[in-house]
């Protein structure tokens, strides 16, 4: 199992992560949470304190919509789906990640080490 | 358990029941998929609430952009914004309509109507989670810098000529007015007034996250504005009132050149250094 990553760079992961799922499909915030975990082994793991203030930000900004929901079980959920501007956020946001990931790899020899 | 409950007390937060049953069905499924892997009652309870190790700023976070957004999703404006400014731009704007049919007004008209601008500016400003990225970036800064030019061309006509318009009427397009004397040097200072304009319009179209194309409209948005004037309005206003100057394309030509080509030129050296990315954003 890939090694759990120290919760101040999951923060700033967050915005990236959560767009790129969104992107897939609408999904409500136990289920973002779940899937980054299920989907990078285990290394990024968001708690409730680090999502909520992470998701209703990006409401405010516009990135994404949350809209209740019952599911098949009669459970009340809010769904976030990205937005026009959440859409239009993801991929300057990638090109940014890469362009630090390489400068990073440029400083410490990532892809060496 | 209740988990609303739970979420209630510990985030000590006069918050919306939405925000609470969200934060509680989250803690639950903590705790339901924890007692689906075999985990005892109390260790489940125990990983669930260990999704937060610190209400407080919990609260803190959610008390400043969940009031926000329930604000907008409302469709409410700030409370200053709806009493004070909105009257006040529509009493403004009255008395600078009203203004328009009086004899000897340019220079209080004309006051009256910068006046409506900067309280609309700054109530786009109060209201700028509101707005959308491209209004942002582009549209408002543009305005920015479109009233900025208005403003300093007025202040020059002002303490310049003493004859507020006066460079605004169509004998002042004509080249032999501007090749000597005072309305060159008008032109020459009112060029060179062009560039903190351009450079204004970019730095705010920047700073709201605008792209580099957005950031060069805003910029040049004086210009732009005085293209679609003098290309389109002055020759249908000249048109119908029969005047010569709608069946000059040299003058017109002449003027599309003086007003707003050269000052594009003028805008968009003041906008260069803000095309480049910010160090801020780059980091």
């Amino acid at each position: 199992m890939t090694k759990r990553i120290s919760s101040k760079i999951v923060r700033g992961s967050g915005e990236l992560a959560i767009l790129s799922l969104l992107a897939e499909e609408p999904l409500y915030g136990f289920e973002i949470a779940r899937q980054i975990c299920e989907r990078t082994g285990g290394a990024l793991q968001f708690t409730l304190a680090a999502l909520y203030p992470l998701l209703y930000e990006m409401e405010k900004r516009g990135w994404v919509e949350g809209q209740w929901q019952v599911n098949q079980a009669g459970r009340d959920r809010r769904y976030y789906r990205l937005t026009s501007v959440g859409r239009k956020q993801l991929t300057p946001l990638r090109e940014q990640w890469r362009s630090f990931f390489q400068a990073l790899d440029s400083l410490a020899g990532l892809s060496h080490a | 358990m209740d988990w609303t409950e739970l979420v209630r007390e510990r985030l000590a937060l006069p918050c919306a029941e939405d925000v609470l049953f969200e934060l509680a069905s989250h803690l639950e499924e903590v705790y339901t998929d924890a007692r689906a892997r075999g985990t005892s009652d109390t260790e489940a309870i125990r990983i669930a609430l260990e999704q937060v190790d610190d209400w407080q700023t919990l609260a803190g976070y959610i008390a400043r952009t969940k009031s926000e957004v329930e604000s907008m999703n409302k469709g409410t404006m700030n409370h200053r914004t709806k009493t004070m400014i909105v009257p006040a731009i529509a009493i403004l704007f009255c008395i600078g309509l009203a203004l328009l049919f009086v004899d000897h007004a340019a220079i209080l008209s004309r006051v009256v109507w910068f006046a409506c601008i900067a309280l609309l500016l700054y109530a786009a400003a109060s209201e700028a989670s509101r707005l959308n990225g491209r209004t942002k970036s582009l549209w408002l800064p543009g305005f920015v810098s479109l009233t900025a030019a208005s403003v300093l061309m007025f202040a020059e006509e002002f303490f310049l000529v003493h004859d507020p318009s006066f460079y605004f009427t169509d004998t002042s397009l004509r080249p032999s007015h501007l090749i000597s004397g005072l309305p060159r040097w008008f032109y020459i200072v009112w060029l060179l007034v062009q560039l903190p304009c351009g450079a204004l319009g970019a730095y705010l179209s920047r700073r709201s996250g605008g792209t580099r194309v957005a950031r060069i409209v805003a910029g040049a948005f004086p210009a732009l504005t005085m293209f679609f004037l003098c290309t389109l309005l002055i020759p249908i206003n000249a048109f119908f009132e029969h005047h010569s100057f709608a069946f000059s394309p040299s003058l017109l030509t002449f003027s599309v050149l003086i007003w707003a080509a050269l000052p594009a030129v003028a805008l968009l050296l003041g906008a260069a250094p803000f095309l480049k990315e910010s160090t801020r954003q780059i980091a």
